[in-house]
This record gives C-alpha cells, structure tokens and sequence, in this order.
C-alpha cells in the first residue's frame, strides 16, 4: 500500500485534512474505515469501535522487570526436582548469556497444588497461587533475545530494536479512550524506580504524542498536573480567563481553523483532568480491609508502595481507562537488587521481591473478580524471558532464557484455570505449543477486537503493525 | 504438462470449462479487465515482472509471458491444459505462500481458453521498478507560462500557478509584513523578531526591504541552530546508548555542533557528505571535520556484554543496520533497511544491495576516537604548571586538616566529599593498610577512584602506588566492568573510569600491601577526583593499618567526620581561599590533553560481508561486495578487499555523485518540508512506492537543479524558496479551496503550523530576555550525574544559567525527553525521523500552564516589562504583547491584560500570553 491508500485513521492523524479530503474523495471503507467514527476526526483520543465485536474492553499488564524465572514460580518441572544436582543432558555445551552453564537446579521452593484446578504454583508467590483458578497460563512463550533492554522492548513494543510504539499507545490509536477526562493510557512505575528501559516502555514511538503512556503512580502524581504552589488559585484562574479571551480572539480572526478549535479544547480537557487525576489516585476513601488486602499497611514499604499502585490501577480500570501498565521491579542497580534479575542469589533476591509483588497483585486480582471487572478487563501477567533451569557456573542463580518462560493472561475472553503449550522436562525450551510474543500480541489485539494484519500505521517506508509481519493468534487460550 | 489422471486437474478444468462455455470469445479481454488483470499484478508480479523475472519469467506483457521462462513457454493460448502457469498454480507451489482461490483460477483458466489476450502492456507491479519515478534522472523542466497579470516572483511561483491553474483556483495575497517577519523569523532561524526588528520592517520603505531581511537571517549563525536540529532528527543524533543501560556520549556534541556549522557555512554537498561519512580521512579538515563521523554511530548501540554467538552478532548487525537505515533515509530517501531480511517487497532494492552497502560499513565500530583538540598545543603547554600548582595547594589544604581522632566525641572534620578526603594522623608504622567500608551515601556499591598512603616527613611520597611495588586487594569487584577493576585503586590516575567497586551494595574494603613497612601520616582517598560523580560515596568508614598481617590498628575514620551532606563550613579565610582556588584548578585540569575523545566512530580492516538469509546472523549465505543500489545510477561496485577507508569515501562519492538523481531531490525536498510543513514529497525519508508521490514533479526536479547548479549548496535554495510569491501567501481560508484542495497540497495559501518543541522554548527566553546565545561545547544537561550500571534520569533541581542556551544544545539522551518540551512531538532519537508528528494533548497544555520553565520565563518577562515599560500597567501590557507576540494589543485586550497586570501582575499575562494559539502558531 502506498501513503496515499494507507489507513485512514492512520491518513488522518499523517495529515488531518488530507484524510478528509480522501473521504470526500471515495475512499472510505479501506482498511482501517471502520475505526473511523465521524467525530473521532477533531480528536485523536475519541473512543472508536474496533473491526469486530470485544471481549475485553481494556487492559490491565502487570510486567515484572528483571526476568522473573519461571521454574521458581509457574511452571512446576518434576524432572527438575528429580535431577537436581545433575548436568544438564545436552549435545553441546549450552552457553547462556553471562557465559558456562553448571548444574541443574531445582526452585528452592516448594510447589503445591492451588484451587479447584490443582495448578501446580510455588511459594514464592503463594497469593497469587490461590487466584490459580481464573488464570490462563502461556508456558510456551519465547523471545528472540536474551538482553534485557530488546528483551522488554520486543515483549512491550514487539520490535527488539528501540523506537517503536508501545502496545498500550496501539491500543489507544485503535480505540481512543471511554474517559476523556484521564490519560488514555497509563503507566505505572514501581516504587523503587522506572523499569530498566525507562520510557521507552510506554513510548509512542512513532505514533503521534497524543498516544504516549502517561507515568504516574500511586505516590507521584503527573508532572504540572496541578498549578505551582507560587500561583494563587485568583491568579490561575484569571490567567486562564484571559488565554481564553485571547484565544477566542485569535478564532475569530482565523475562522473554520480546527486545529486552534482543538487546542483550545486541549486546556478544556486538561482542566478536567486536574480534577479527575487526583480524584482516581486518592486512596484514602477505601475501606480498611481494602487496604489492608492491598497490603498498605504493611511494614515493608516497597511493599506497601507497590500496594498503593496496584490499588491505583484499579481505580484508573473501574474509571475507564484504556490500558493500564503496571511496573514490578526497576532497573539494574547490581543484579538482582531492584528487580527480578536473578544471577547470583536467587534465594534471597527472590525472598525480596516475591511477597512485593504477591500480596498486591493477588489482592487486586481478588478485587478485580469481585467488582466484576474481570468480566471486561483483560489482565496479562509478563516479564521480558524466563531463566535457565541450571544455575550459573560458580553461582547460586540462573542466566537468562529466552527459548521457553510463561505468562498468563485472566479476565475478558480467556479461558479460566487453563494452561497452554509446555517446556521440556526441565523448563529450560518451549516444545509443545510453542509460541512467540507476536503471537502473544496479536491475541491481546484479538481480544480487544483488533485485527493485528490491519492495525497498521505508515513510518518510514512501511505500514507498520505492532506484531511487523508475524503473529498468529492463539485461538486455544480464547474462552 | 498436467498429470491429467489427477481427480483434482479434473476437477478445475471442470469450472473452466463451465464458465468458458457460458461466455463468448470477447470475454477474454472482459475476462483481463475485470479479473485476470488484478491476479496477476497483484499475486503474480511481485516477482514476475520486467525487473524481477524470477525464473526468468515476465508476465508483464504478452510476449514475455508466452516465451515463459527457464523451464518453458508459461502460457500456451486456448491450451489452459498445455499452459505451465496452471500447471504451477494448480499444483499448490504458485503462489508460494498462499494460494489462489478456486474462483481466481478458474479466471486464469478460461483467460487462457479465450486466447489469453492482454487489454493493455505493460502490466505494472504494484510496486516500483527501476523507472520509478525518483530514480530517473533529473529533468530540466521547462518554466510554465503563467499570466502576464499573475504574481510570479520567481520561477518557483509559475510552477505553483500552473498547477493551481489546472485546479482553478487561484493563490491567496500576501501577508502583511508584520505575519511575514515573524514567519520568516521563526523558520530562518527559529525564534521570533524583536519588537525594534518588526518595526524596522514594516516601516522599511526600500524596494528590497523584504531580500534584505532574508540576506540577513540566513546570514545570521542562528541558522545553523534552527536547520541543524531537522538535520539531526533525520539522522537520530542521540547523546545515550539506548537499551537497558541507556548511559550517556558524553563526548558526541561534536556532531551536533558539526552539523550547526555546515549549515552555517553552507558547505556544498559533496563536501557535507564526503565529512560525514570519511572526514577522517579528508587532509584539509580541522577538528570539527574529524569529528562528523559522529554521524556514523549517531544511532543506539547496545553495550550490554552477551556470552552467546547469537546475542554478539545480532548485536553487530543491529549496530549496522542503524548506519544502513539513517543512510538511506537521510541521503537516498529510501527505505534500505526494509531489504535487510528479503528484496525489498515494493522497492528495486535487492537483498543482495543491502549488504553490498553493509560491507560498506563493516570496518566501523561504535567508540570514542581521539582527535586533536582544537586548542592542542595550549592545553599542553599549560597542563605540567597546573598540575604542579595544584599538587601544591592539595598540600597545603592537606596541612590544615585537623587530624583525625579515633574515639572523639565531637565531629570537627568535614563531612565525606566526593573529590577528595584526606586522614591526617600520628606517624605510624605500617606494611598493610586497610580501607574498609561500612555504608554509602546512597546505599549502592562504593567506589574509590584512588587510595593514597603518604610516607612521613619533609618529601612525603605515596606508597601505596603499584608502580613502588605496592599490591592491593579487594573484598569484591563490580562485575564484567573494566573500568572498576582493583588495579585502578593505586594506579596513580584518577576518575570514575578508572575506580574501583565493590559488588555488595554499601559495602566493602581494600587492602595494600606495601613492600616493606614505612612510617606513615596521612591517607587520600576519593570518589571521582574528576569531580563527575557524587554517587556511591563512603559515609562510614574505617581505615587501619598493620605491620603483620591481622594485627589491625585504627588511624581514622568517619566518625568524627560532620553527617554527610552538610555543608563544609570553614571558619579559616586562608583555607577557604586555597579550597576555591583548588576547585577552580580541578575543573580546568579536566580539559588539558592534547587531543580530545568523540564519540565518532573508530575504524577496522574489514572482514569478508555475508547475505544473511532471512537477515538471521546464524545464517549467513554468499559473500558479498561492497556496493551501492545496482539499480540506481552510477554504478557502485568495489572489490571485495577493498580498504575500510576506501568503502566510506567511494560510498560518499557515490551520494554525492550529481549523476545519482535521489539525494539533490531529498534535499531540496527537505528545505521545502522545512519551509511549507510538508515537502512536495510529503515523506521527507522514503521516495519508493510507499512514501508519498510529488505533488510538484517538475517543481522538485527544477528544484533539484538549481541546487546542483549551485554547487550543492542550501542557502541559494531557502533564498529562492522565501522570497517567492508562493512561500508569501498568506494562511488565509477559502471555503472554495478547501472543498477542493483541504490539505492544500497545491499551496493556496500558506498553511499556519504549531511550533516545534525547540522553537516554543526559544522564542520564551528569547521574549523573556533570558536567552543565552553561547554557541557550542558540550550541551546543558536536564539530569543528574550518576555511575550506576544503568543510568537512572533523575531531573536536576537546580539547571543553572547555561540551561538557558537554545535547545539544541540541551544534552539528547534517547527515550528522555524533556518534561516539559518534550510532549511536543520530540523525536526520542531512537529511530531515524524524517518528519514530525503535531500532535495536541492535554499534557502540552498542563506543561505549559505549570512547568517551572514557563514560571520561571514569565516572572523574567515581568521583570523585563518593569524595566522597560515602567510601572503603568497599560504599557506593560502593550510592551507584552510586542515582545511575546510581535504586535499591539486591540482595545479589547488590552482591557482585559490591563486588569490582570493590575491585580495579579505582569507575570501572570506573560504565561497567558506564552499559552495563547498565537504564540505557540505561526501563520
């Protein structure tokens, strides 16, 4: 396809006018035609009907930074247990990112039985092991990386190079947003810091800027999202009266120009969103159990801190926002000390983050279920690889491995209590069922409505889609 | 020939054969148009065409299509049974992929039954060949006669005219002279007019008032500033690594400041290539031109170190596709690197090309190289006394340190400083030393960039010093880090890359062992006596010594020491002086070698350049040379040993070959895109089929021409461009263009455009009368220092005054933008960016209402407006909207900003009027 016969969503927001002129010209229906609705054309952000009828009407990722292993969590590997101690059969000598492999390790934790389901779960994360029942297990995903940086940027943006956009700022191209007076799409850092590729995470990339993640969390509100302390409210609001003035001034003297229609109605928006902003992040109306389940008054602070976000999230969903990305884990600051990075001692990195994430994240799974978000929210659980069943050559950890890990998905569309594809018998590669995570992200896509084929926009040379050319949806998983 | 026992053969000659007997003998040219046709340019030419004609075989005309290719006649007319195409299809291998359905075979049959004619020839692919039309070569179009009543200024304008013609509508007035200052202003050198410049203008009365102002802007060296940045963005100059570590070029503003000056200096264009791609190799370059490789590993670059053969050579390609990528969207307009893992599915450029011009640039690796400083020999002649004047004053300041008391109740010594700390105490015999950390002032792993051990007496000498035989050891090292190695602790040189650290967070400790005990009374130890770093520094520490090994003994320790963090207070004059007089010499030794480090790209023999099926390192497949595109004129083939440094300047010669019809086209394109919002080709990086088709054909190759014909230079170009009738239309509507023309592709008038994040900020400080035009150096940075592993964008509280330059000196760092300009649509330099997006968001709106930038420019404005308007609220007012506007108030105004100035200040107008449409919009 050529510029000319591209999207038309996509033509629109290359160039606004020459969108409408092409619509005025016949081409409508092509592609993307459906997506466009006929108000949608003044702002970016309004909410559009995907090509086919949803299961899920938004997302909720929860993405664990650092690599969380998957052999001391999810995927429960006898073999392992049995071998423990022993070499790892292989025909050649398997070398991992960090170098020599030495002997297979079993989880310093134990596995047990969880729900109605039986899903064998560590632990490590045993909260989490009770919400067994309503979760979808992918233990056959792989990454075409063992690096941190593209391994997150492939599992959040579907390239590993940088400079792509982010699968929330797709998702909110695709569909605008059903709450105009908060972000469309949310990222959410941990506590500790922002996740080892930073920004990039919730980049648009080169979507236009409208479709950025907005960052804030729980504790640190959005930047100048409210007036300095020096300004008085008098002062703000006649400041604000007189650009309107002026701007209305302007309009006059520049009439039918919709771009300064818009940017007056972008100050309209942004003043709603100063008081919406902090009305979904305070807290302090929730009940105590609430809280408590959540976790917030726990002694930990990193712990309460991530309790407090995930309660944030849930807030942003019920309010309506798109996409919700939730941070587990920082960057690298000495392996393993800030995230789930686990090369040397992952005992006792593993003791550290497991109950950070578990307490929360259960308790906003438990809330999710109960309110009955789950019924229209699609929840993912990922990290960027999974990490090897032995542990590395004179150390008490394992290396990265991007050739089999798990993530889950719950909630709108998916089945329940389920578990898709497999690893070999020691965890270490996908064998069964093995998919990839453009796969992955052409089944998010589904989920939302989306055809991953047709969710395309032009940048330098070709229609670009968030799965590039692959990605096949993973139908096994649908409910 | 078909098996034609097969049930399935049988079957589809079946529905042939009912469709070709309910249909007449024309129905084969009905048959082509409405059916045949589209299969066939749609399914088949991708690579059976004239230019691909894979096994030989061309369906792009009759003829060909008959002849077949290597295995035989492909169609055989009113013989669908003794045709190969059928054949092929038929037996599921054509298309490879995916194949026809039923209904689309059963047209090709009863086509061929019919006599397979052809409606028209040639069939064209639906993607470019070799005759596309930005490969051809540059016409030299005639100038269309206009009007002699039309408004031509120059050739430009009779294009334009004749085109608008055709479309019958006609171009708007020009714009007054007030909306043509600032325009010119804003895009000639990106920040507004003074009040005294607009004025000067629109009073100017002589004829040629209007070529005089653009004589002088494009003269002015804040050119280079404003077409530097659309330049850098185009070829994703960023100033980090990118990835998981993201950590800082300290050393890449050379390019920027390159690119400024090639601008500035309008350097012709074969001299802007062969500098960018090879000015290592020019003879006559200074520094500067040395340092415009930059270009070349401009882009990311992942450092993280990986065991695995896949993950190094992934990384390597991925190094090399960057260059590829910026290459071909920067100088050809085509998008090279789609033809990485395949031949370019739209575009003449084969698979084989791609690494043809990878083999280009195989010998290149991204590092720092060091180039002469510009002001070598000085540097050199001053360093031996500074560095004897600062031993000097290090003593002296050593002999006022109180010493240290081990036990002491009180806190008399200073707190920890990063640079330098000095335990002074009671002569001591000692052969081993010990250096032992409890706590950091951040928790995170120490560092000790050196570890001083003083001999007592009149010429004290440092002992510890590996070159005196000294040996040290360490509780830990940080991992897979040269810089941090144990060696560096006591190797006589100091900063962070040369340090060491520990791996447990908070803690650890070193040991020296010295050749033969010495009597010892003092000890010097630092974080970074660069001054670079603050992080990682000791808060609680312990140093003892001991003549044989264990039986340790206290000399000092933090504990006297004031809490980290508190201000050094000296209450002695004298000491205070030599303290200010040592920072003052520290910071100048930094900059006194004789060459400098940039971050440009060094240079290797090149090794023998694979095609890598699939684009898959693993995989590679035959050798290839180095080359450019076969398919665009002239021809560039080097041999296979060709030397690394040949490669580059053969392949910038290539670029700048007047011959190679693309790059004067992309550049021409680009001043336009710059000029209007939009080039005649609307996407500034890719000419190929994908990217947009010219709107002025003859108009671009006119274009291309004139720059050709002078010299390859720009400025000619900007001259010709704004001072036609065309670029002096005023952004006036017009219901009847906009029914016809909405995007106003044909330049009807010009069209209003929302800043750029650069051009906002700038035009507030240089309204606010804050700007600061130093020009050059390495840029200001909006984040704090700091040596983790990964570096953590921590946004500095305090920026200082240089944080008022203009923005293309603000220190790049990819995928960090700036928290305030940033949400307006900056590219995050992680991927070439040949156009901008403008978008409007609510978060432009709250950055802009509430930054500390904005408040902090609005509060300078209404100093500004005392000093120069008085205290008379209407002439602040008036003056308010001359410096951030560029005009007077109306009288409805002015009543409404008088009464704000009167009741909230002069301040408070100024960040309305930096919110207005007006201000961000230029018309």
């Amino acid at each position: 396809m050529s510029v000319r016969d591209s999207s038309l969503f996509g033509l629109q927001l290359l160039d606004r006018r020459r969108f409408l002129a092409n619509l005025a010209g016949g081409l409508g229906g092509i592609a993307l035609g459906s997506l466009v609705a006929a108000d949608s054309t003044s702002n970016p952000l309004a909410p559009r009907s995907p090509h086919f009828p949803p299961r899920a009407k938004r997302v909720l990722q929860i993405f664990c930074s650092g690599a969380v292993s998957q052999l001391d969590t999810w995927d429960y590997k006898p073999e392992l247990i049995k071998r423990h101690g022993q070499p790892m059969p292989s025909a050649e000598k398997v070398i991992t990112f960090q170098g020599e492999q030495g002997n297979l390790s079993k989880s310093p934790w134990e596995f047990r039985p969880r729900g109605q389901s039986g899903k064998m779960t560590s632990d490590l994360l045993p909260k989490l092991g009770e919400c067994a029942d309503d979760l979808c297990f992918i233990h056959s995903l792989t990454s075409k990386t063992n690096t941190h940086g593209p391994g997150e940027m492939f599992l959040n943006t579907g390239f590993t190079l940088e400079g792509f956009p982010s699968v929330g700022s797709w998702v909110s191209y695709a569909l605008g947003t059903e709450n105009a007076d908060l972000p469309a799409y949310v990222a959410i850092p941990d506590p500790r810091g922002v996740p080892q590729q930073g920004p990039a995470n919730w980049a648009n990339g080169f979507l236009p800027a409208v479709y950025q993640g907005t960052a804030f969390n729980a504790d640190k509100p959005i930047s100048h999202l409210q007036r300095p302390k020096e300004i008085g409210e008098t002062s703000d609001r006649a400041a604000k009266d007189f650009l309107r003035v002026l701007n209305d001034e302007h309009l006059k003297h520049n009439p039918g120009d919709t771009d300064l229609a818009a940017r007056i109605a972008s100050y309209e928006l942004a003043a709603k969103m100063q008081l919406s902003a902090p009305e979904a992040s305070d807290l302090s109306g929730e009940s105590t159990a609430t809280k408590r389940l959540y976790g917030l008054d726990d002694p930990n602070p990193i712990l309460a801190g991530f309790g407090r976000n995930c309660l944030l999230a849930r807030r942003l969903l019920e309010r309506g926002v798109r996409f919700v990305t939730l941070f587990n884990g920082a960057f690298a600051m000495g392996e393993g000390a800030l995230n789930w990075d686990g090369h040397r001692q992952i005992k006792s990195d593993y003791d550290r983050h497991g109950p950070i994430l578990d307490t929360p994240a259960a308790a906003l799974m438990k809330d999710l279920k109960a309110r009955g978000l789950l019924d229209d929210t699609l929840v993912l659980w990922t990290t960027e690889f999974g990490r090897m069943p032995t542990f590395q050559k004179g150390a008490n950890g394992r290396d990265h491995n991007p050739k089999g890990f798990t993530a889950w998905m719950a909630g709108a569309g998916v089945k329940r209590g389920f578990s898709f594809g497999a690893t070999d018998e020691f965890g270490h590669k996908a064998v069964e069922n093995v998919v990839d995570v453009h796969d992955f992200h052409a089944t998010v896509l589904h989920l939302l409505g989306l055809d991953h084929e047709k969710l395309t926009f032009y940048n330098n040379g070709a229609q670009r889609r968030l799965t590039d050319v692959h990605g096949k949806v993973i139908r096994e998983v649908l409910a | 020939m078909p098996d034609r026992s097969s049930p399935r053969w049988l079957a589809s000659c079946a529905i042939a054969v009912s469709i070709a007997s309910t249909t007449n003998a024309d129905d084969g040219r009905d048959l082509f148009r409405t059916q045949v046709r589209s299969i066939l340019t749609d399914r088949c030419m991708s690579c059976h065409d004239a230019t691909t004609r894979k096994g030989g075989l061309d369906l792009s005309r009759r003829a060909t299509a008959l002849t077949g290719g290597k295995t035989g006649a492909a169609i055989a007319p009113k013989e669908p049974e003794a045709s190969l195409l059928l054949d092929r299809i038929d037996a599921g291998e054509m298309p490879p992929k995916s194949p026809l359905a039923p209904e689309q075979i059963a047209s090709l049959r009863a086509w061929i039954a019919a006599g397979a004619p052809y409606e028209d020839e040639p069939l064209l692919a639906k993607r470019a060949g070799p005759d596309w039309w930005s490969l051809r070569p540059i016409a030299r179009p005639g100038v269309p006669t206009v009007p002699p009543t039309a408004r031509v200024r120059n050739p430009i304008d009779a294009f334009v005219l004749a085109r608008l013609e055709r479309a019958h509508l006609s171009a708007a007035p020009e714009a007054d002279r007030a909306t043509l200052i600032r325009r010119l202003s804003l895009d000639l050198v990106g920040l507004p007019p003074s009040p005294e410049e607009v004025d000067g203008f629109v009073n100017d009365a002589r004829a040629d008032a209007y070529e005089r102002l653009v004589d002088r802007l494009l003269a002015s060296p804040r050119y280079g500033e404003r077409w530097a940045r659309l330049w850098l963005d185009a070829v994703r100059f960023g100033e980090s690594n990118g990835y998981e570590t993201n950590t800082l070029r300290k050393t890449a503003w050379p390019y920027r400041d390159w690119t400024i000056r090639a601008f500035n200096d309008d350097l012709p264009f074969a001299r802007f290539v062969a500098e960018q791609f090879a000015g290592d190799t020019l003879p006559d370059g200074d520094w500067l031109t040395k340092a415009a490789t930059g270009f070349l590993v401009g882009g990311v670059h992942d450092v993280v170190g990986n065991q695995t053969v896949e993950g190094m050579r992934q990384q390597r390609v991925d190094d090399l596709d960057d260059m590829i990528t910026a290459t071909g969207s920067a100088f050809l307009g085509l998008t090279v690197h789609c033809a990485r893992c395949h031949d370019h599915k739209f575009d003449p450029i084969k698979q084989e090309d791609y690494y043809g011009l990878q083999a280009m640039f195989t010998g290149v690796d991204h590092a720092e190289r060091a180039i002469p400083a510009p002001d070598a020999e000085r540097r050199l002649r001053e360093r031996p006394a500074l560095e004897a004047e600062l031993a000097t004053m290090d003593a002296k300041i050593d002999a006022t340190e109180p010493l240290a008391e081990v036990g002491a109740k009180a806190t008399r010594r200073v707190p920890v400083d990063p640079g330098r700390n000095v335990e002074r105490f009671a002569p001591v015999l000692a052969r081993f030393v010990r250096f032992t950390v409890a706590s950091t002032v951040d928790g995170s792993e120490p560092c000790l960039d050196e570890l001083e051990v003083f001999t007592a007496g009149d010429a004290p000498k440092d002992v510890a010093l590996a070159s005196t035989g000294s040996r040290a050891k360490a509780s830990s090292l940080y991992p897979d880090n040269a810089s941090h190695a144990i060696e560096h602790v006591n190797d006589g040189r100091f900063g962070n890359a040369r340090s060491w650290i520990s791996r447990e967070p908070g803690k650890g400790w070193i040991e020296l062992e010295l050749p033969t005990a010495q009597t010892i009374d003092r000890v010097v130890w630092g974080r970074d006596r660069e001054g670079k770093y603050r992080d990682r520094l000791a808060a609680n520490y312990t140093i003892e010594v001991a003549t044989e090994p264990g039986s340790w003994h206290l000399v000092a320790s933090s504990e006297d020491r004031a809490a980290p963090g508190v201000k050094p207070v000296t209450t002695d004059p004298e000491r205070a002086k030599l303290l200010a007089r040592r920072e003052e010499l520290r910071a100048k030794l930094v900059t006194m070698s004789g060459t400098m480090n940039v971050y440009a790209g060094t240079f290797r023999t090149p090794g023998p350049t694979h095609l890598l099926n699939r684009g898959d390192p693993m995989q590679p497949g035959p050798e290839v040379v180095p080359s450019g595109i076969r398919t665009l004129t002239p021809p560039l083939v080097l041999a296979r040993d060709a030397s690394e440094s040949d490669r580059r300047q053969a392949l910038a010669r290539w670029i700048a070959d007047p011959a190679n019809p693309l790059p004067p086209r992309v550049m021409v394109n680009r001043l336009w895109h710059g000029h209007f919002g939009r080039g005649i080709v609307a996407t500034p990086g890719d000419f190929g089929f994908n990217g947009d088709r010219p709107s002025h054909p003859e108009l671009l190759d006119w274009l291309a021409r004139s720059f050709l014909e002078n010299g390859g230079r720009l400025k000619p170009i900007h001259r010709l461009i704004v001072t036609s009738a065309t670029y002096r239309q005023s952004s006036r509507l017009d219901d009847k263009a906009m029914a016809v023309d909405r995007d106003n592709r044909l330049l009807w008038r010009m069209s209003p455009r929302r800043l750029e994040a650069e051009a906002i900020r700038d035009a507030m400080l240089s309204s606010s009368g804050k700007l600061d035009l130093h020009m050059g150096g390495p840029g200001y940075s909006l984040w704090e220092e700091n040596g983790n592993y990964v570096y953590v964008y921590i946004p500095r509280v305090d920026l200082g005054p240089d944080a008022n330059r203009r923005m293309i000196y603000q220190f790049k760092p990819r995928s960090q933008p700036d928290p305030t300009f940033g949400a307006f649509d900056c590219p995050d330099a992680a991927l070439v960016a040949p156009r901008r997006t403008s978008s409007t968001t609510a978060l432009q709106a709250l950055n802009l209402l509430n930054s500390r930038f904005v408040l902090a420019q609005s509060a300078a404005m209404a100093d500004r407006l005392k000093y120069e308007a008085g205290d008379e609220a209407a002439a602040q007012v008036r003056r308010g909207f001359l410096l951030i506007l560029g005009r007077e108030p109306s009288e409805g105004e002015t009543t409404a900003a008088v009464a704000l100035v009167r009741e909230h200040g002069a301040a408070a107008m100024a960040r309305a009027l930096y919110n207005a449409n007006e201000f961000v919009y230029v018309r």
